[in-house]
């Protein structure tokens, strides 16, 4: 009856912007990214992908609560490098490591196929 | 401590090997990556990569057992082949139609009409669903249509040829409908989720301390290899060596471990899961193919992380633009 729009999950609403940040007020380097409309599907890997980076301090995520449909991705990094500067870098490395990904898929599935046409 | 400048690049290059690869079922080896990634593509291929299905029934006549409602319920769950669903739009953003389901892009119409004339219970089943467009159908009838073509007689080896059951009508009652498939996503409904099940394990490392193994007797190694519930370890018939064999067939319950340790050899096997190595098993509905799944997965991965780039309007740039342009 009262109950919300299912499409409320993942639909961004109109006004709001899918990524906001807000600096750590008291630490340098340091901040908070919201994703809206998001899940640990992206909050994961995303955190995962900036432990790799050797310039960042901290990186966590968290889903505030499973009827807010967003994250919450905090980032600390040295002063070589800045939140911004590291939450971009991750973004596209885990893009080009799809991309490699997709790739690798289709090279394999043609060799297979050439494997199978030989007797 | 020694620090790259910030901009380095920290990309993986991830290896894949296919080891089957059916039309609805694929088993594949990842490797080079870690669970983050592999979790990432099970979920989105579970619920977020796009199918067609019957999403609103308009019903005209319906004299049979079951209501309204639940009638269009089974029409929903009954998978459509979504091959085309990638490029269809949804409803919800298309703009040639209001959404009511009057348009090519975002949605197919199918009709419904059936009547038991005779005595015997009529079965009404997917297959009397009629589709405006050949490339969005139930799923059995586009397999049937592919073995008439391909020239192969009825096989009734192959599956059920009798078509997803509806409903069952008695003579003289009669079902008649028109119903709009529409695009979706398993996270809206699960109905619109292309996978029956997406599992991936880590893969096994199993060491045989073989020096500490010949101290048991071919009785101790025999209860031993029997303690594990799966058949993971096996005895050679010739040699009566304890051997892996099958390392997949170990479940990390730790059975064969606490054994070794209640016979007073602890240490008698080691088994670590290898952090970054994954065997996936994907099987689907029939809506698009295994390998498409993974293949639309990875897609669909890649269009949420571009949505969720930092633009250049975003964040506290007002304050930065005060610190840098303050005294």
């Amino acid at each position: 009856m009262n109950a919300p729009d299912r499409y409320e999950r993942f639909v961004v609403p109109e006004g709001t912007k899918k990524v906001s940040y807000e600096r750590d007020t008291k630490i340098v380097n340091a901040a908070s990214f919201t994703i809206e409309r998001e899940d640990h599907t992206i909050g994961n890997i995303v955190r995962m992908q900036l432990h790799r980076d050797p310039n960042v301090l901290f990186a966590g995520y968290k889903l505030p609560h499973p009827l807010q449909y967003k994250i919450i991705v905090r980032i600390h990094t040295t002063s070589q490098s800045s939140p911004t500067q590291a939450y971009s870098q991750a973004i596209s490395d885990l893009d080009k490591e799809l991309e490699y990904l997709k790739q690798a898929f289709e090279d394999e599935k043609n060799r297979r196929e050439q494997r199978q046409e030989l007797p | 401590m020694d620090r790259p400048a910030a901009g380095a690049s920290y990309q993986r290059f991830p290896r894949v090997r296919i080891r089957e690869l059916r039309d609805d079922y694929a088993k594949f080896e990842l490797r080079d990556t870690d669970a983050s990634m592999a979790n990432a593509l099970r979920r989105v291929m579970i619920a977020e990569v796009p199918t067609v299905a019957i999403d609103l029934v308009e019903i005209e006549v319906n004299s049979s057992v079951l209501n309204d409602e639940f009638i269009a319920h089974r029409l929903g769950l009954i998978p459509l082949t979504s091959a085309a669903a990638m490029q269809m739009r949804f409803s919800r953003d298309c703009d040639a139609c209001d959404g009511d389901g009057s348009c090519e892009y975002c949605s197919v119409e199918f009709h419904l009409a059936a009547r038991a004339e005779s005595d015997q219970t009529l079965e009404v089943t997917s297959n009397d669903l009629r589709s405006n467009d050949p490339k969005v159908c139930p799923v059995d009838q586009a397999r049937a249509y592919q073995q008439a073509l391909s020239g192969s007689d009825f096989d009734p080896n192959t599956g059920d040829q009798r078509g997803i059951l509806i409903v069952k009508l008695r003579r003289g009652q009669e079902l008649r409908l028109r119903a709009i498939a529409r695009k979706g996503i398993g996270k809206d409904h699960a109905k619109w989720s292309p996978a029956a099940t997406v599992t991936f394990m880590y893969e096994p490392d199993i060491r045989i301390n073989e020096e500490l193994m010949e101290t048991l007797t071919l009785d101790e190694k025999r209860s031993w290899v029997e303690s594990s519930p799966t058949k993971v370890f096996a005895i050679d018939p010739i040699t009566e060596q304890v051997r892996v064999a099958d390392a997949e067939e170990y479940t990390y319950d730790d059975e064969v471990i606490k054994k070794a340790e209640a016979m007073g050899k602890p240490g008698l096997v080691e088994i670590n899961a290898k952090e970054d190595s994954f065997i996936f098993t994907v099987e689907t509905t029939g809506a698009i193919t295994a390998y498409e799944l993974i293949m639309n997965a990875i897609t669909v991965l890649r269009q949420k992380l571009d949505a969720v780039r930092l633009q250049d309007d975003d964040g506290d740039l007002g304050e930065l633009d005060a610190h840098l342009g303050g005294p």
